[in-house]
């Protein structure tokens, strides 16, 4: 009886952090109809035209009317050098609460930091100097490195094999999209998707 | 009937290519019709040549002509028709695959339902469909004594449509 007990409570601070994590990087209401899982990389042209272009679109239309439940999943490809650097930073910064504004600032001067390799220089802008050590630190960290790895195992399980993919999930169906993006043709299906009980 | 060890081969291998291909058609059908159409849409509306009207047509339309195509491919019925038709369906699909990996499009191949990268491999996929699809539509189309007799059995059988059954 008592082993039983001793492994719920072994478990409980892993359950607690993960938790907390998919938090710190996930946007709207938990429990809204949709769910996008949004697999991403920082170095990838085609995910910094969605998180410029389609992605403000989808969190007013769908997540900030609790609609859709947005959770970022990093997926650096390995032919970007930078690419799990830049992952590692911005879930460091997810645990200081700052996963979107490091989202931003790499996917808005992606082309500068992709070329001068100052990802950390990068991220640190929009960071305070205490904010900025932490990061530093909490990168290297084997929690948040895991995190990422977490992130691309879970991708390939999905059969994630181009960035950026976004996992529609409804009703527990998935429906993978990747690539470019008619926000149009997107909108309709999430609102068909919606309406489908 | 008369028929060469050469002949024997070319028409199991009309069997296999009408038969893998038509489930092949079939299930590329399946993998769409089961997903809401819009899903379909945004793979081919990635591939940038058509407005979109026209793309929430060939959303609509196309896995149905894929379904139709892939059962007469089975079933064996209308040979000409169905292989000019699957080359050219396929034609057109592989210049456009081809057309968007040349690009460096990252976009969905929108083949078997979502979620697959047009890469390498989806090419030579889709390239040996093309072939096997062209070879049928050239049995289709030889000369009906040419699908049946070689040269040799045609010099034994002078007219083989006289004489079908005839014993050698």
């Amino acid at each position: 009886m008592k082993l039983p007990v001793y492994l719920l409570l072994a478990t409980l601070p892993a359950l607690a952090a993960t938790g907390e994590i998919d938090r710190a990087k996930a946007f709207g209401n938990p429990s809204a109809p949709l769910t996008i899982e949004l697999f991403s990389d920082f170095q990838c042209p085609a995910c910094r035209q969605l998180h410029m272009q389609e992605l403000p679109l989808i969190m007013r239309d769908f997540v900030n009317t609790g609609k859709a439940y947005l959770v970022y999943k990093e997926f650096p490809l390995p032919m970007h050098s930078h690419s799990r650097e830049a992952a590692a930073l911005a879930c460091a910064s997810a645990r200081v609460g700052k996963y979107e504004q490091v989202a931003d600032v790499l996917f808005q001067t992606q082309p500068s930091w992709e070329a001068s390799g100052k990802v950390f220089e990068t991220v640190a802008s929009v960071l305070t100097p205490a904010e900025q050590k932490k990061v530093q630190t909490l990168s290297k960290d084997p929690g948040v490195l895991s995190e990422v790895e977490r992130d691309m195992q879970e991708g390939n399980q999905e059969r994630v094999n181009q960035t950026p993919t976004m996992l529609i999930i409804r009703n527990g169906r998935k429906y993978p999209i990747g690539g470019s993006l008619n926000y149009d043709l997107l909108r309709r299906f999430f609102d068909d998707l919606i309406s489908k009980q | 009937m008369t028929s060469s060890p050469s002949n024997k081969i070319l028409t199991v291998l009309v069997w296999l290519a009408r038969l893998a291909l038509g489930g092949i058609f079939i299930y590329a059908a399946w993998t769409k019709l089961r997903d809401p159409w819009l899903l379909f849409a945004m793979s081919i509306d990635g591939y940038k040549v058509l407005p979109q009207w026209a793309v929430e047509v060939v959303a609509r339309t196309l896995p149905w002509f894929e379904l139709a195509l892939g059962l007469i491919l089975v079933t064996g019925r209308l040979p000409k028709i169905s292989s000019v038709a699957v080359s050219a369906l396929l034609a057109v699909f592989f210049t456009l695959m081809v057309r968007a990996y040349v690009r460096g499009d990252t976009i969905a191949c929108g083949c078997f339902g979502p979620g697959e990268q047009i890469s390498a491999l989806t090419l030579l996929r889709d390239g040996s469909l093309l072939v096997g699809a062209l070879f049928l539509a050239a049995m289709a189309f030889r000369p009906k004594k040419a699908r049946f007799i070689s040269a040799a059995d045609s010099a034994k059988l002078p007219d083989f449509e006289a004489a079908p059954h005839r014993a050698e």
